[in-house]
C-alpha cells in the first residue's frame, strides 16, 4: 500500500494547472488554487498533510511572494516544502523567492520530466531531513552519554578511595552548572557559551583527582590532620594538574586545559590566601571559583569521617558569614540567590535527570531553532482544541469516545470517563472488563463489525443499544464515525463516537406502543393489534392450520343491569385471565369489543378437542354468577388465509349459536355464510383503508 | 491537418512542445483548450479600461501558457507587450498589444482549423 502525497497547485491559469496535474499523473492527490489567498486557506486547512506547494509568482488577489510571506510569518516554511513556478528567471526574483524559503525553481516551459524530478526529489528530501534530525539527535545523545558515564566512573573511583558519598561528584557538577547559568542570566546570556558551562561542569568532575596518590591514612583520618599531613593533603592540587599536563595527548583539548585549572586551583582563596600558588581575586580562574564554591558547599552538606552533615541553611550562612573560605562576591550573590533551587536539586533522585534534560535541548535546539516555536505553536493550538473539545463533551452530557485499530484503543473524554468510572483510556477494548461489563462483547462485535462495514464515503453508524452504566441498564443510541486512510485500498484505522442517552423517549415509545395495542380493562390485545398480530402470523405460515374463535358471554347485560358495571367489569377480568391460562403461549388473545373476545390458535389434528377444552375451562361460576358461553370458529382449512374472511366467518358461527340457543360453540361451514353478524359494528375488525375507517365512524 | 501542421500554421514548435510533454494527446488536449482560456479577454478588457496592472497578469499568463505549449509566435509578442506593461506602466506603445491581437487571430484560428477536421 502506497502513500498518496498531496500536492498543492496555486497558479492562476487554469490551463497551466491542469498541464502539470497532469504532468505529475495520478500518483498524486492534486488540490489546486487559482489565487493566493485559496493557497494560504488550503495550507492552514491541510497543514502537514501537504506534501508539496508548487507556487506561481503572479497571482491575483495576492501574490507568490505573499504567500511566501506569510508561510513565514506562520511558521508553515519550515514544515511544507515550496517549489516556485515561473517564467519569471530575473536573479532578484529567484534570490528574493530561496530567501524566502523556497526549496526549488521549475521555469517555464514545463518539462514533464524535470517537473516530476523535482516533485518526487523534494517530497523525499524533506522526509529524509526530518528522519536525520531525529537520528543525530539520538546519536548526540549517545555519545554525550558514553563521553559522561567515563568522567563519572573515573570519579567514583578517587571519590571511592576519599570514603566520599557517591553523590559529592554529581553534586558539584549540578551546583556548578547552576552558578554558571545563573551568572550568564545576570549578564544577560553573554557570558559563558552553553559549551563552555558543560565544559567546566563536566570537567569539575576532576577536581580533586589528585588525591589518589595522598596516602589513605591521611585521606580518611578520622582526627585533625598535623601540619605535615595538612601539607601532604595540600598537594593533591598540583598533583591532579600535573597529571593532566603529562597526559600524551587531548592535553589542549578544552576539556583538559579546564580540568587543569580547576584540579590546581579550586583550593585557592579570593583574598588570596589559599593553595597552592595563593592567587587572589579574579586571577583564580572562574572555572576553579566555581568548583571550590561547589566543593565547600558539598563538603558542609555532607556526613564526613570527621564531621557531620550540616543543614542546607546552616551551610549557606556558614558561606555567606565567610566562616569556610573567602569567595567571589558576585558567586556569593548567586548562592544566596539560588539557594532555594540548589536545595531542591539535591533532593533529586536521579541524578542524571538534569542531565537528560540538557541534552534533550540540545537535540531540540539541533533540529533547527525555528522549529521549536513552530512545534510549541502546534502543540498549544492541539491543546486549546483538546481544551475546547473537552468542555464541550461535558456541556452536552454524552459520553463520547475516540478509538483507534492499531494499537486497539479507546479513549474517553474526562467527562465520560467519570461518568463511566472508567480509565480515560483503555486499551483492547474487546478484552476489557469495563467495557464488557458496559456491554456485553457480542454486542461490542457487532458495533465493530459495523464500523469495519463502513466505507471513506460513509462512514457513519448508528446503533440502539442498552448500556449497562454503573449497575443502570439504559437505552443509548450509539453514533459513530469511522476514519479511513488516504491509501489505496484504504485501510480502517479507528473513529470517533458518542453515547447518547435515549432511556426516557425510548421507554415512553415502549410504553405508548404497548397502551395502543392492548386493552385497558383486561390487558389483553385490543382488535387492532390482534388483528395486525394475526395477519403477519397468517402470511408467515402460509400453510399452518389455524382457527379463529370468537366468542361471548351469554347473559352480560342481565349481569351488568342486576349486579352493576363494577362487577361486570370484574366478570370480564376474570374471565381474560382464565383465557390466559388456558390458551397456549403462541396463541393469540384478545378482547374484541364489550363481552366479546377472540382466539387465535395453530392446532395440528384434533381442532373439535382443543375448542372443547378451551371451551369447558371458561365455563362455570364467578362470584355466583353463571358463565355461559357462545362461540364460534372459523378454520383457515375451510375458509382460507384472508383475516377478514376468517373474522367474517367465525363471527356468522357465532351468530348461528346465539340463534340456536347459546350456551355452545359451533364451527363455521358454507350454511352460515348469509347469516348476520352478531358483532356491533363499532366493534369490527379496523378496515384496510382509511377511506373505509372514516365511512365507519 | 496534423497536429505539426497545425503547429507550422501558428507559428509554433512541435517538436520541441512533444519533447516536454511527451505525449501528443496531451499536446493536443491542451491545444484544444487554448482557445477557451479566458487570458486573453481578461487583456483586452483591462487594456480598454486601461487597468493596466491587469491587462498585465493577462499578458503574462497568456505569455506563460504560450512558453508550456510552445506557440512560439504569441509567446514572443504576450512576452514583449508584458515587459512593456511591468510594474503597472501605462502601454505606450499600442503596437505591442496590436501584435498580439494579429498572433492570437492567428493561434487560434490555426487551432480551430485543426479540431474542425478531427473526427468527433
Amino acid at each position: 500500500m502506497k502513500q498518496r502525497y498531496t500536492i498543492l497547485i496555486a497558479d492562476d491559469s487554469e490551463m497551466n494547472r491542469a498541464i502539470l496535474a497532469d504532468m505529475l499523473g495520478d500518483e498524486y492527490i492534486i488540490i489546486e488554487a487559482e489565487n493566493g489567498k485559496e493557497a494560504l486557506e488550503q495550507i492552514r486547512t491541510l497543514g502537514t498533510r501537504l506534501s508539496l506547494v508548487l507556487l506561481d509568482i503572479v497571482m491575483p488577489e495576492l501574490d507568490g511572494f505573499g504567500v511566501l510571506a506569510e508561510m513565514n510569518k506562520e511558521g508553515w516554511i519550515e514544515d511544507i516544502p515550496v517549489v516556485m513556478i515561473s517564467t519569471e528567471r530575473g536573479v532578484e526574483q529567484v534570490e528574493r523567492a530561496y530567501s524566502l524559503g523556497v526549496t526549488d525553481f521549475i521555469g517555464r516551459p514545463f518539462d514533464a520530466l524535470t517537473v516530476h524530478k523535482r516533485v518526487v526529489n523534494t517530497i523525499l528530501l524533506y522526509a529524509k531531513q526530518k528522519q536525520l534530525v531525529a537520528m543525530v539527535a539520538q546519536q548526540m545523545y549517545e555519545k554525550e552519554q558514553q563521553n559522561n558515564m567515563m568522567i563519572e566512573i573515573l570519579s567514583h573511583i578517587v571519590e571511592f578511595r576519599n570514603g566520599e558519598s557517591g553523590l559529592h561528584v554529581r553534586h558539584v557538577h549540578v551546583f556548578t552548572e547552576m552558578i554558571l547559568n545563573h551568572l550568564n542570566q545576570k549578564a544577560g546570556g553573554a557570558r559563558f557559551t552553553p559549551a563552555e558551562v558543560s565544559t567546566i561542569s563536566t570537567a569539575s568532575a576532576l577536581h580533586d583527582i589528585g588525591k589518589i596518590s595522598i596516602p589513605e591514612s591521611i585521606l580518611n583520618k578520622p582526627g585533625k590532620l598535623t601540619p605535615e599531613e595538612f601539607d601532604r593533603m595540600k598537594e593533591h592540587t598540583v598533583i591532579g594538574a600535573q597529571m593532566l599536563e603529562d597526559l600524551p595527548i587531548y592535553r589542549d583539548v578544552p576539556l583538559v586545559r579546564t580540568a587543569y585549572e580547576i584540579c590546581r586551583w579550586h583550593h585557592e582563596r579570593y583574598d588570596g590566601r589559599g593553595y597552592p600558588d595563593g592567587l587572589k581575586g579574579d586571577d583564580i580562574p572562574i572555572s576553579a571559583q566555581v568548583v571550590a564554591l561547589a566543593d565547600v558547599y558539598d563538603a558542609l552538606t555532607s556526613p564526613r569521617v570527621y564531621k557531620a552533615a550540616f543543614s542546607h541553611d546552616e551551610s549557606i550562612r556558614m558561606i555567606l558569614a565567610g566562616e569556610c573560605g573567602a569567595f567571589n562576591p558576585l558567586l556569593l550573590e548567586c548562592l544566596s540567590e539560588l539557594s532555594g533551587d540548589i536545595c531542591d536539586a539535591f533532593r533529586q533522585t536521579d541524578p542524571f535527570q538534569s542531565d537528560r534534560q540538557s541534552l534533550h535541548n540540545v537535540a531540540e535546539a539541533l533540529s533547527r531553532e525555528k522549529d521549536l516555536p513552530v512545534s510549541k505553536r502546534t502543540i498549544q493550538l492541539l491543546e486549546d482544541e483538546r481544551t475546547r473539545h473537552d468542555f464541550f463533551a461535558a456541556l452536552s452530557n454524552e459520553i463520547q469516545f475516540e478509538f483507534t485499530v492499531s494499537p486497539p484503543v479507546i479513549h474517553f473524554t474526562p467527562f465520560s470517563a467519570q461518568k463511566l468510572g472508567f480509565p480515560e483510556e483503555i486499551p483492547r477494548p474487546t478484552r476489557d472488563p469495563h467495557l464488557l461489563a458496559l456491554m456485553p462483547s457480542k454486542l461490542l462485535y457487532h458495533f465493530a463489525d459495523l464500523l469495519r462495514g463502513t466505507s471513506p464515503g460513509h462512514p457513519l453508524v448508528e446503533l440502539d443499544c442498552r448500556l449497562n452504566i454503573n449497575g443502570e441498564k439504559r437505552w443509548h443510541r450509539l453514533l459513530a464515525r469511522a476514519t479511513w486512510s488516504n491509501d489505496e485500498p484504504p485501510r480502517f484505522l479507528g473513529g470517533i463516537g458518542k453515547a447518547v442517552d435515549i432511556h426516557e423517549s425510548r421507554t415512553q415509545l415502549d410504553k405508548l406502543t404497548l397502551i395502543a395495542s392492548t386493552d385497558a380493562l383486561t390487558g389483553l390485545f385490543n382488535h387492532a393489534s390482534a388483528r395486525e398480530k394475526i395477519t403477519n402470523r397468517l402470511r408467515e405460515r402460509p400453510d399452518g392450520h389455524f382457527a379463529l374463535v370468537i366468542f361471548d358471554l351469554d347473559y352480560f347485560k342481565s349481569a351488568n343491569d342486576n349486579r352493576g358495571h363494577m362487577f361486570g367489569d370484574k366478570l370480564l377480568n376474570h374471565l381474560a385471565q382464565r383465557l390466559r391460562h388456558v390458551v397456549r403461549s403462541g396463541d393469540i388473545v384478545a378482547r374484541v369489543g364489550g363481552d366479546e373476545f377472540l382466539i387465535f390458535l395453530e392446532y395440528k389434528n384434533d381442532l373439535e378437542a382443543a375448542i372443547k377444552r378451551i371451551f369447558n375451562a371458561l365455563i362455570g361460576e364467578y362470584e355466583g354468577f353463571s358463565i355461559s358461553l357462545s362461540m364460534g370458529v372459523a378454520q383457515t382449512a375451510t375458509v382460507g388465509y384472508d383475516y377478514d374472511a376468517l373474522f367474517q366467518a367465525a363471527d356468522n358461527a357465532l351468530y348461528a349459536v346465539k340463534r340456536g340457543g347459546r350456551g355452545q360453540y359451533l364451527f363455521y361451514d358454507e350454511s352460515m355464510h348469509d347469516t348476520l353478524s352478531s358483532i356491533s359494528p363499532i366493534v369490527q375488525a379496523p378496515r384496510q383503508t382509511s377511506q373505509e375507517e372514516a365511512d365507519l365512524t | 491537418m496534423t497536429l505539426q501542421e497545425c503547429y507550422a500554421a501558428l507559428g509554433g514548435d512541435c517538436a520541441e512542445v512533444l519533447s516536454r510533454l511527451r505525449s501528443e494527446a496531451l499536446v493536443q488536449k491542451f491545444l484544444l483548450k487554448f482557445p477557451a482560456d479566458p487570458s486573453y479577454d481578461l487583456l483586452e478588457t483591462s487594456l480598454a479600461a486601461e487597468n493596466w496592472e491587469e491587462a498585465f497578469r493577462g499578458a503574462h499568463t497568456i505569455k506563460g501558457v504560450c512558453q508550456n505549449l510552445s506557440l512560439t509566435a504569441l509567446y514572443r509578442s504576450s512576452s514583449a507587450l508584458c515587459d512593456a506593461l511591468r510594474g503597472g506602466q501605462p502601454l505606450a506603445d499600442p503596437a505591442l498589444a496590436q501584435q498580439v491581437r494579429a498572433d492570437y487571430e492567428t493561434t487560434v484560428s490555426a487551432i480551430r482549423a485543426f479540431q474542425s477536421q478531427l473526427p468527433q
